[in-house]
């Protein structure tokens, strides 16, 4: 590649660079800034790390962290494994293969908020199912319907990633699995390899990447959602987005610096978590 | 797709970054005064002088107005785009309502834009606030003051009051003008709770006892979270007067323990066995018109009866104050210092104080009251006195005699932060 192609690809790329480097950048140089105690618009402002430390014996964020986690880890293990599945189910089907896949597709552009608010009128205990069971008689009030939103584990935000994610995971390795997987399968089946070790051995090794990389976008959406958590779950403990909302717009200005870290910490903690996760992975394909 | 991995902290990092940028690059940070004191420093700032008032109204002509604003009740939005937009638009002035969640947004709105040196085109005009809101922004110096007292309609309201004089125990030092006055009450289905339940707090704290599961409050900071927990302050402390004036770490040492060991005590009687509160007061009101609950505190009754007419709620519903212990306030419009429309805005909210523009907002939907002294009213003191009362709500004449003051800021951050602690979180 010459010289001049290669600038004209830098060109090119500058305006999305430009925004991406600049509006990301530097929004979040300037939140580091903030949560470092700059905030010119009190009297008496300093520099300080209070906001951090005070971070390490919040219970909030205590609390906060393993929720967090918990519910992130379970949604993209959970959404990558169902979604592969169904992707296999739907790339096996000789018959009706397309019109699986399209209706995997509907969901996908269904905003999260959406969703939650879906699975709040269906799980809450005065919703649907709720009633459908009050009307059979199963129930005879509301609290009688087991708490799935609002709850301590967070059912129903586990459903709805699960419902919003596994077809986007599905879709990806569908994609995966279209390029050529049956002739390998047909070719180890031939040798004698048995249903397990096609599947380990061939169809894994090759859905592997993708289905990889789409669960590291679950991963990284999950643990920083907020609009999930705000319609179906609690204010305490609530995960970290939340919290760093509340502290956000708590109207004690003062307590701003801690929403800029805790939003600093959110930022930190998803890179490590995809590095992790994408080391996994790596170490999983490798061993064939 | 990458944008949506960080979507509060961008959020969060986006806001600064338009505020914060610019701010860098004028060299110049717009405010670095934190308090201007008094009245007669707002009353000589620049921007359009209300005492002259046909100079006010002809620099209105053609503005239009952001009007900031909670825009979680319906009947009220219908009020202000199909009663007030016309009326404000027979003056020249166009109302455009920005609906929030939060007017913690707004502020944060005018802050950010301030910050970004944005001192004379902010994009807020007039914001609907009060309490902790309207401390926030004088603690940096965000609104407009002197001009209150100087509208037109000021003549019918009794500025000495103090429950309009003061905000949550702050001073209103004319930067705001009041809009409404409410005053809490208990909103209860008869249907599930008889009138004696609901004679006192402590009686109705029984009735909750003996019926587990069905009362709850939102979890504070939430405004009438807040409230609820103030409630119980007041009677746990034997009456509002012992909570009056600034924060006293004595008086409330004294009080605490004894208070988040009555609120524990009832945790296992709430909704969910207390061991989670609801986010907000709408999520609370749904609970009861879903049946979830037979009772729950809100501010402002008015617009229950509606409610009720359009089958929203039981039929049963009502409410009830008990004696010297409803907590009232008033709430307020404030335009921020950087309103490049603040002849507008002012305009607007002499049209908000007007007895016709309160009346109307007091007979339909909403059924706000009235912050203007109605007996001060002229034709309109006869007909504020004919309103009447559906089953549900309760007669101002009632609301008026239950009511008592809110304490101080001080108090009302100290409480929610400890409630959090104490009672959230055990």
């Amino acid at each position: 590649m010459n010289r001049r192609a290669g600038l004209r690809v830098a060109v090119l790329l500058a305006p999305a660079l430009l925004v991406v480097v600049g509006l990301f950048g530097a929004g979040l140089g300037l939140g580091l800034l903030q949560s470092l105690g700059y905030q010119p618009y009190l009297e008496g402002w300093s520099w300080t790390t209070a906001a951090y430390t005070g971070l390490i014996d919040d219970r909030a964020v205590r609390a906060s962290l393993v929720l967090t986690l918990r519910t992130s880890v379970l949604a993209t293990a959970g959404a990558a494994i169902l979604g592969l599945a169904v992707a296999m189910l739907v790339h096996s089907s000789r018959r009706g293969r397309r019109l699986l896949t399209a209706v995997l597709q509907v969901g996908l552009p269904v905003p999260h908020l959406v969703g939650a608010l879906s699975m709040s009128l269906m799980l809450s205990q005065s919703g649907l199912l709720s009633r459908l069971t009050y009307a059979i008689g199963l129930t005879t009030s509301p609290s009688d319907f087991p708490a799935l939103t609002e709850d301590r584990f967070g059912w129903a935000m586990l459903a709805e990633y699960l419902w919003k994610e596994t077809p986007f995971v599905a879709v990806v390795a569908l994609t995966a699995l279209a390029r050529g997987v049956a002739p390998l399968q047909d070719v180890a089946a031939t040798l004698g390899a048995s249903p397990w070790q096609r599947f380990r051995y061939v169809v894994l090794p090759l859905v592997t990447p993708a289905v990889g990389a789409a669960s590291v976008v679950v991963l990284a959406f999950t643990f920083g959602s907020y609009e999930v958590p705000a319609v179906l779950g609690r204010p305490y403990p609530a995960p970290l987005s939340v919290v760093a909302y509340q502290r956000f717009t708590d109207t004690d200005l003062t307590v701003r610096p801690q929403a800029f870290a805790l939003g600093v910490v959110l930022a930190v903690a998803v890179t490590a978590l995809v590095a992790v996760y994408l080391r996994l992975l790596d170490r999983l394909g490798a061993t064939r | 797709m990458s944008v949506r991995l960080y979507g509060p902290a961008l959020l969060a990092a986006a806001l600064v970054l338009l505020s914060a940028c610019s701010a860098a690059s004028t060299g110049a940070p717009a405010t670095q005064s934190a308090s201007v004191p008094a009245t007669a420093q707002g009353a000589a700032s620049d921007g359009p002088d209300p005492s002259r008032w046909s100079d006010v109204l002809a620099e209105a002509k053609g503005q239009t107005v952001n009007w900031y604003m909670w825009g979680g009740d319906e009947g009220l939005n219908d009020y202000v785009n199909d009663w007030v937009s016309p009326k404000a638009a027979e003056l020249g002035v166009t109302v455009r309502q920005v609906r929030i969640a939060d007017t913690v947004d707004a502020v944060n709105k005018i802050l950010g834009e301030t910050q970004a040196g944005r001192t004379s085109d902010g994009s807020v005009d007039l914001v609907w606030v009060n309490g902790e809101n309207f401390a926030t922004g004088r603690q940096a110096d965000l609104w407009a003051c002197g001009w209150p007292s100087r509208l037109p309609s000021a003549r019918y309201v009794d500025l000495a009051d103090p429950a309009i004089a003061n905000d949550f125990g702050r001073p209103v030092e004319d930067c705001e003008a009041a809009w409404n006055t409410t005053t809490s009450a208990l909103v209860y289905d008869a249907a599930r709770l008889d009138a004696a339940d609901v004679v006192s707090l402590a009686a109705f704290q029984q009735w909750v006892q003996a019926h587990p599961g069905r009362f709850t409050y939102p979890a504070a900071p939430d405004f009438t979270g807040s409230m609820v927990v103030r409630t119980f302050a007041y009677d746990e402390a034997g009456g509002y007067q012992r909570l009056q004036g600034p924060f006293d770490q004595a008086r409330y040492d004294a009080l605490a323990p004894r208070l988040w060991g009555r609120l524990n005590e009832l945790g296992p009687s709430l909704w969910r066995e207390g061991d989670t509160y609801p986010a907000s007061q709408d999520a609370v009101a749904k609970l009861f018109a879903d049946g979830e609950i037979d009772a729950y505190f809100t501010y402002g009754v008015g617009g229950l009866g509606t409610q009720v007419q359009q089958g929203r709620l039981p039929a049963t519903t009502r409410t009830a104050v008990f004696s010297g212990g409803s907590i009232g306030n008033a709430n307020f419009l404030a335009i921020p210092r950087n309103s490049p429309n603040a002849a507008g805005a002012m305009v607007l909210a002499d049209l908000l104080q007007s007895p016709a523009a309160q009346y109307e907002k007091k007979v339909n939907p909403p059924g706000y009251d009235p912050a203007i002294d109605t007996t001060k009213a002229g034709d309109f003191a006869a007909r504020f006195a004919a309103i009447p009362v559906p089953a549900a709500e309760l007669p101002a004449s009632v609301l008026a005699e239950a009511v008592v003051p809110e304490m101080q800021a001080g108090w009302v951050t100290r409480l929610e932060k400890d409630w959090v602690s104490e009672v959230q979180q055990r």
